[in-house]
């Protein structure tokens, strides 16, 4: 023992400190025991990178300046952690009360083993003592909530195992014991700084009061040994259970995607790839696996996950534990380099099909709203592997629901996704012409400032003609020098590529930029939020490099320029729907907000849900091409959500939104009535004030 | 086996109203803002003959007869996995109204590709919906004819067809060889290629004829001709009248609005 005797008179603060290991003896069996646990701890995360790291590549190292700050916002703070207040709360405890705990051990390892005395005077106080015993009982509180909320809350999104209860089992003995420990070594050894540890001289007291120094002894020595093989229990079966993620969460969020949303599917080398789309484990990239085995199971994914909340097989929880369950059986360093690329591309680790979840089934199911990626506390991506999935049933295996592919066969032979469509590109733009108001197209306009974008959605369905020509209308009443493509517009491959089919996107993709090159056009406005996606986030890749403004943020400026003045405001209550390609992929929430601010007179009203956690419509990701079950459908649940509230209107800014919600609305509405109007509209009816139209 | 498909390219049936053009004088469509598809009826034979070449041996061949367009036809069918191509290039009359030159045509170079089990139609072209080059090829090669087919199974060195009729479905059995026309069914929609066979589609093989490498002579062709001519070609024009019916009491109203109709049914000649 190198240390001074802890047991003098309570003196000089600069003189306090304790005895390490004061009733311990055969000491060299901790450091013994500590080998194997270290080898199985290691051979456990050894394990798991190897399999990492038969991956392919992805950088996901640069821009390090961004990442640490993720991290201190995810890992340190644990932002999105806490977005859920009670599982937060807890986690939070528990998160750092560990790391304290840890910090304390390492200071004893240093003040001890290294024969540094680091351990004294008020650093021994304030931190050793009073805040880690603070931090140690606020951890036990932890355990405790989180008890509370497995055994008695028990929310539907947590799957219970007994892998979670021993787990947490384990915790709370690790904690309890750490404080009979400390409490009976102040009682034993009458530590003169024994009040500077609350708890411990709690204990203390207690203890004295049922029973001798003597006895304390014993039953220090005995809890000792039982504290640290438990310890040493956990740290070696760690890597072998979902506390693998004190690893591989702040990993996975220092090497999360930085790009926005839209930016985060793969592109498809044609010509050299194995397959195309991804059906075994060894195609997915290093940071795919890496996301499989830092799931914490939470399930927040698919607790917000539409397809789920309506009733529906998909969950993208269970999606990626049951990749992680088969990356655990499978050797994925078995297979030997990629494979040539021939016809005869046989999955080595099939994914597809290989659990419910996988099933093509729930793969058809995902709206691709990304809800699942913004909830997920750890920066997991479990979008862009649904995409992956479905891009191998689209293109290797032609095999996926007729409507789709019926919608795709429209986009392949029309250029746009509605089969059947009685509507040209330009009808919407012809039937102005009749009452008077003419849409220049871009060959009649000289340099023109911005080209308007009507997009499928805008120009073919009957009801989003009406938003399309509100548009129009308040452009030139703004005297935007504008023009629109007419039928030289193609679709800008967005639902190709959510769909699945990559290669049919990327086609889609050039001709447009090709048309955008040869009109020489700069700046975009359009009023689709998947096109703006599109544009904005997957095109510059292609060489597709312009500026693109979802219609909002247009008028907004329109507005603010004083190009535009409200001459009147609509009295009706309005809430409004954030498409998912405007908030949570392109993180626009704002000036919609701002534009019906000024164009309402009552205060805009929030739906529960919102902004970057707002709901699906159920029209994304070719969804809107897809029969739903009728008791089933996420259009109807979103409608459920805006008549809860008592707005009369809902203002979208999405022709997909509009109809989805149109549709739901009168589904399941019964005697109450709700308007859905694009934005454009309302302001259009705002400006022209119901006088002069244009 | 040993099957041949016909596949004929027309006007997306599904171009909008509004973009429908047709040049009365020529007695043509026009192609306008209009896409080339492969007509539906041809597809549903083609996914017809796929599936009997999975359950029994042997090749498909693909011809079509058109424009130098149509070999985008063809170059589908080859993603589809067809094992020969074959494109009698012609810009045919009248946007291929005329179903005797092209079932002469069609049998010409059916000659000159060799002998074939079983050779498949559409029903008819969604353009024109004549429904006549299926029975008209079969009488240029002499050889026996079904039409309506929604389903063929080999059998006996034979095949049965199942066809639909007004009031239910036949079952034929029939020797070899012989031509068919395919309909619709559940069972013969459509597959869709894989994307790396669309990709190696343009560089398999593609036979290209020019009428002239038929050994047909213009007389053979004309005479041909003569068995048609469309006389006349337009857009009917849809009217609408609105028409208030008056009456006092309910019952004078329906008896009106009941008159009104009898009376306009009569006009119409129903
Ligand atoms: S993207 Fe949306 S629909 Fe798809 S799995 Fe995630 S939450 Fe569910
Ligand atoms: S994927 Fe993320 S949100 Fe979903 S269960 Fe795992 S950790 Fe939780």
């Amino acid at each position: 023992m190198i240390l001074a005797a802890a047991n003098n008179a309570a003196g000089n603060a600069a003189d306090a400190t304790r005895q390490v290991l004061w009733n311990i003896s055969h000491a060299w069996v901790m450091y013994a025991l500590l080998v194997p646990t270290m080898l199985i701890f290691g051979r456990g995360v050894y394990r798991q990178v190897k399999k990492w790291r038969a991956g392919r590549p992805v950088q996901r190292f640069d821009r390090p300046g961004e990442r640490i700050k993720r991290v201190v916002r995810h890992v340190l703070l644990q932002q999105a952690t806490l977005r859920d207040r009670f599982a937060g709360a807890y986690h939070f405890l528990l998160f750092w009360g560990m790391i304290t705990l840890t910090i304390a051990t390492t200071v004893v390892l240093i003040h001890h083993d290294l024969g540094l005395p680091v351990m004294q005077g008020r650093f021994y106080l304030y931190f050793q003592s009073l805040f880690v015993d603070c931090l140690g009982l606020l951890a036990m509180v932890g355990v405790a909530m989180l008890a509370v909320r497995r055994w008695i809350v028990r929310p539907k999104k947590l799957v219970p195992t007994r892998e979670s209860t021993g787990l947490l089992v384990l915790l709370f003995v690790i904690l309890g014991t750490g404080f009979l420990l400390e409490g009976w070594r102040i009682a034993a050894t009458n530590d003169p700084w024994g009040r500077w540890s609350p708890v411990g001289s709690i204990v203390a007291a207690g203890s004295l009061a049922v029973a001798n120094v003597e006895t304390l002894k014993s039953a220090h020595l005995f809890t000792w040994w039982f504290h640290l093989l438990i310890v040493f229990g956990l740290i070696a079966w760690a890597p072998y259970t979902k506390l693998l993620h004190v690893l591989t969460a702040p990993l996975n969020i220092y090497t999360a995607n930085l790009d926005a949303g839209g930016g985060t599917l793969k592109t498809i080398d044609f010509d050299n790839a194995p397959s195309f789309g991804i059906n075994s484990l060894e195609q997915f990239t290093w940071k795919d696996l890496l996301d499989l085995d830092a799931c914490t199971e939470c399930g927040r994914c698919t607790s917000v996950c539409p397809a789920n909340t309506v009733g529906k097989q998909l969950s993208p929880r269970d999606l990626i534990l049951d990749m992680q369950h088969l990356l655990d059986r499978s050797d994925l360093a078995s297979v030997s380099g990629p494979a040539d690329a021939d016809d005869d591309y046989e999955p080595a680790f099939p994914v597809i099909g290989s659990t419910a979840a996988l099933s093509p089934e729930a793969l058809w199911q995902c709206t691709s709203c990304a809800a699942c990626v913004e909830a997920c506390p750890v920066s997991i991506e479990q979008l862009p592997k649904i995409i992956d999935l479905r891009r191998f049933e689209v293109m290797e295996n032609a095999k996926f629901p007729q409507t789709l592919q019926d919608a795709v066969g429209s986009l392949e032979e029309r250029g746009h996704p509605f089969k059947g469509t009685q509507f040209s590109r330009v009808d919407w733009a012809q039937a102005l012409h009749t009452q008077g108001f003419d849409v220049p197209t871009i060959g009649d306009v000289q340099d023109p400032e911005v080209l308007l974008w009507a997009g499928c959605g805008g120009a073919l369905v009957e009801r989003n003609q009406k938003s399309t020509q509100a548009l129009a209308q308040l452009l030139s009443k703004a005297g935007v020098k504008y023009a629109i493509l007419g039928r030289e517009e193609t679709c800008t491959g967005d639902p190709a590529r959510r769909i699945g089919n990559e290669f049919l996107f990327e086609t889609l993709a050039q001709q447009n930029i090709e048309t955008f090159r040869t009109n020489n056009i700069r700046t975009v406005v359009t009023s689709c939020p998947h096109c703006f996606n599109t544009f904005r986030n997957e095109y510059p890749r292609l060489g597709g490099e312009f500026e693109v403004m979802h219609h909002t943020t247009f008028l907004a400026k329109l507005i603010g320029e004083g190009r535009l003045t409200i001459n009147a405001e609509a009295t009706e209550k309005i809430t409004f729907h954030d498409p998912c390609y405007l908030g949570r992929h392109n993180g626009i929430t704002e000036p919609p907000r701002e534009l019906l601010q000024r164009s309402a007179r009552a205060p805009l009203i929030e739906m529960a849900q919102h902004g970057q956690q707002s709901f699906c419509c159920g029209g994304g990701g070719g969804m809107s091409f897809v029969d739903e079950a009728p008791d089933q459908r996420v259009n109807q649940e979103r409608a459920r959500q805006a008549l809860a509230t008592d707005a009369e209107t809902v203002a979208v800014g999405c022709p997909f939104c509009t109809t989805m919600l149109e549709d739901g609305i009168n589904a399941v509405k019964g005697d109450r009535e709700m308007a859905v109007k694009d934005i454009a509209e309302i302001i259009w009816e705002s400006v022209s004030g119901g006088v002069d139209s244009g | 086996m040993q099957i041949l498909v016909c596949l004929k390219q027309i006007l997306d049936p599904e171009v909008p109203p509004r973009d429908f053009q047709i040049d009365r004088g020529r007695r043509a469509a026009i192609q306008g803002s209009a896409n080339l598809v492969t007509n539906i009826f041809c597809e549903n034979a083609l996914e017809t003959a796929l599936q009997l070449r999975e359950r029994s041996e042997g090749e498909i061949s693909a011809l079509s007869i058109g424009p130098a367009s149509a070999e985008d036809v063809l170059r589908k069918a080859i993603a589809l996995k067809v094992d020969h191509a074959c494109l009698v290039e012609q810009e045919v009359a009248g946007s291929g109204s005329h179903s005797a030159i092209t079932a002469r045509l069609l049998a010409a170079a059916i000659r000159k590709l060799g002998t074939f089990d079983l050779i498949l139609l559409g029903r008819e072209a969604g353009d024109w919906g004549a429904g006549q080059t299926g029975g008209l090829l079969a009488e240029e090669l002499g050889l026996p004819f079904v039409g309506f087919v929604d389903h063929i199974e080999a059998a006996d060195g034979g095949v049965v067809l199942r066809r639909q009729t007004d009031t239910g479905w036949e079952k034929v059995r029939a020797e070899l060889p012989l031509v068919a026309t395919i309909t619709n069914s559940e069972e013969n929609v459509p597959r869709i290629p894989k994307t790396r066979d669309i990709m190696k589609s343009h560089r398999k093989p593609l036979t290209t004829w020019k009428p002239s490498d038929l050994g047909l002579s213009e007389e053979d062709v004309s005479s041909a001709a003569d068995a048609l001519e469309v006389v006349d070609l337009y857009i009917p024009e849809k009217t609408g009248e609105c028409e208030f019916i008056q009456g006092e009491s309910i019952e004078e109203k329906a008896n009106a609005f009941a008159a009104r109709i009898a009376a306009v049914v009569q006009r119409a000649g129903v």
